[in-house]
């Protein structure tokens, strides 16, 4: 098992802090799909997510050496890309590629074969879609939740909310998602 | 509890994020709350098929990237590379460069007047005196470096007049080279055994050798230095060849031929003005370098010996490697002041004419 799988062993943690190379390239490569993940279903445009997945990483890489540890790794991997996807939604340039959000949808398609899997292609890009729909307060919420996994606590510190927004918020995007995808619930 | 609070619970009951009373009080809602009941269930199918959204995969070469992009950048990209500092360094660069060249320029004598020679057209070169009476009184003035002037003198000279001479030396089958070259510039060296020109105004001080002019610190002098400066190095190489300006005989060794023609490209004038420097004639019948331990033993023993074979010493002239000594040793007594030679040092000839005249030039350098 990797060091950085091993999410947070003191002896990675202190190769990290002190700046080695192979030990930010294996933090990379651990949590790269992870990263690339949230800021994908965010942003839903895979270039854009590329930028600021590899944004967050070189945050992260600066900022090793003020990470006390406080949160995990990943939470804290997390709470940089959250940010960087919210500030970009937030900003005015990102209004020019809201257009490309499409590439959400194809991302689903992309995977698999079509005469394999029509179905699930077809529920994937329903779920992608209705996830981009969501607000963004709420969108972020459910995909650290219910795609990324993390728990309560950690979003909220990930988010830097308190536990009982997370909990309301992430309520209200399910239920928004249970009316979305009603046609495919049983 | 009402339903909407039950309904705000039930997403964090499906992930078992209650409280144990939180937990109570829902689960009793629910047992008799069918609506509430289908509700949890739609959210917990809802949560179902997120969790079989496909993971999203980083596009190939990520990490690559991002590593890449993580390190640190060299000192030198961050000076040079950023166009920000670089446009104005180099703009900067370019512009220091030219103004240094054109206060070169302005500074050096030497380099307008070099320029001035190329400038006119061949034929009014040989009409055009003044520059060699700048040259004589920069000689004058600067006794120093007398030792280079002659050369530059006679290479301007021959460029002067090199164009009104190549017609009449073209025609001419015999050799009387400095004759034929224009008065009063056509023969700077005062060591003239062939035909002497009627008119040389030929130095006092017997022409330097080749690598005394080339070593003359030749930006000291006004007009001089230009010729001296420029073209003295290949002087340095060419000049033994002007030795040989004598009367033309058939010659076969290889390097007589080459002095020859450099000798009589002199005589007749180059028609290329480097060229004319380069050739310019040290008027002296032997050029030779001598390997010496003791540069003052040598000089010593060099004056005992010219005086033994009743030659006279012309001029000597100390350079930061080499003692250069000219003088005039009797034909006659050649022979023994070249055996006697060998004992001062090994020393080896870089010119020498083939007929030595009476009184034989010899330019020394010990080194």
């Amino acid at each position: 098992m990797r060091e950085a799988e091993a999410g947070d062993a003191p002896r990675f943690l202190d190769r990290l802090r002190a700046g080695e190379a192979s030990a930010f390239e294996e933090l990379v490569t651990t949590y790269q799909h992870r990263v690339f993940g949230v800021a994908l279903r965010m942003l839903g445009n895979a270039a854009e997510a590329q930028d600021v997945a590899q944004e967050a990483f070189l945050r992260a890489h600066r900022a090793l050496g003020e990470f006390r540890g406080d949160a995990k790794l990943s939470t804290w991997l997390y709470a940089i890309t959250s940010r960087l996807c919210l500030n970009r939604l937030a900003s005015g340039e990102r209004r020019l590629v809201r257009q490309g959000e499409e590439t959400l949808l194809r991302l689903a398609d992309d995977r698999r074969r079509p005469d394999a899997a029509l179905e699930r292609s077809e529920l994937e890009s329903a779920l992608a879609r209705a996830i981009a729909e969501l607000p963004e307060e709420r969108r972020i919420v459910v995909v650290l939740r219910d795609i990324e996994g993390l728990a309560y606590e950690e979003i909220a510190q990930a988010l830097d909310l308190e536990l009982g927004t997370v909990r309301s918020r992430l309520h209200r995007a399910r239920a928004d998602l249970k009316d979305k995808l009603e046609r495919f619930l049983p | 509890m009402t339903c909407d609070d039950a309904r705000e619970s039930l997403s964090a009951l499906l992930d078992e994020a209650l409280t144990p009373d939180e937990r109570r009080a829902v689960e009793s809602h629910l047992e008799g709350c069918p609506e509430c009941r289908r509700e949890l269930e739609g959210l917990r199918e809802t949560v179902a098929l997120l969790h079989r959204v496909s993971p999203a995969h980083a596009p190939a070469g990520f990490v690559d990237r991002v590593v890449a992009a993580a390190q640190p950048t060299p000192w030198y990209r961050r000076v040079f590379f950023p166009l920000w500092a670089k446009l104005p360094v180099e703009a900067t660069a370019v512009v220091m460069v030219a103004l240094l060249a054109v206060y070169t320029f302005q500074r050096t004598p030497a380099l307008q007047q070099a320029a001035r020679y190329e400038a006119p057209a061949p034929s009014g070169r040989a009409e055009t005196p003044a520059p060699l009476g700048d040259v004589r009184k920069e000689q004058e003035a600067t006794p120093a470096l007398r030792g280079a002037p002659p050369l530059a003198l006679g290479a301007r000279s021959a460029e002067r007049g090199r164009d009104a001479t190549v017609a009449r030396e073209s025609k001419r089958p015999t050799e009387s080279a400095p004759a034929a070259a224009p008065p009063p510039v056509a023969s700077p060296s005062p060591a003239v055994r062939a035909p002497a020109p009627p008119s040389v105004p030929a130095p006092a001080t017997p022409a330097p050798p080749p690598a005394q002019s080339g070593e003359a610190p030749a930006t000291a002098r006004g007009d001089a230095p230009p010729m001296a400066k420029t073209e003295a190095p290949a002087a340095k190489s060419a000049a033994p060849a002007e030795n040989v300006a004598g009367p033309a005989r058939p010659e076969t060794d290889a390097r007589r031929q080459a002095l020859d023609r450099a000798g009589g490209a002199s005589r007749v004038a180059p028609t290329v003005p480097g060229v004319a420097a380069k050739r310019a004639p040290p008027s002296a019948d032997v050029v030779a370098r001598v390997a010496v331990k003791d540069r003052d033993a040598a000089e010593r023993e060099l004056a005992s010996l010219i005086a033994r074979v009743d030659g006279r010493q012309t001029q000597r002239r100390r350079e930061d490697d080499a003692t250069v000594v000219e003088a005039l040793i009797p034909q006659s007594r050649y022979a023994e002041f070249s055996r006697a030679l060998a004992d001062i040092g090994p020393w080896r000839v870089e010119a020498e004419r083939p007929d030595l005249p009476s009184q034989v030039h010899v330019i020394l350098r010990l080194e």
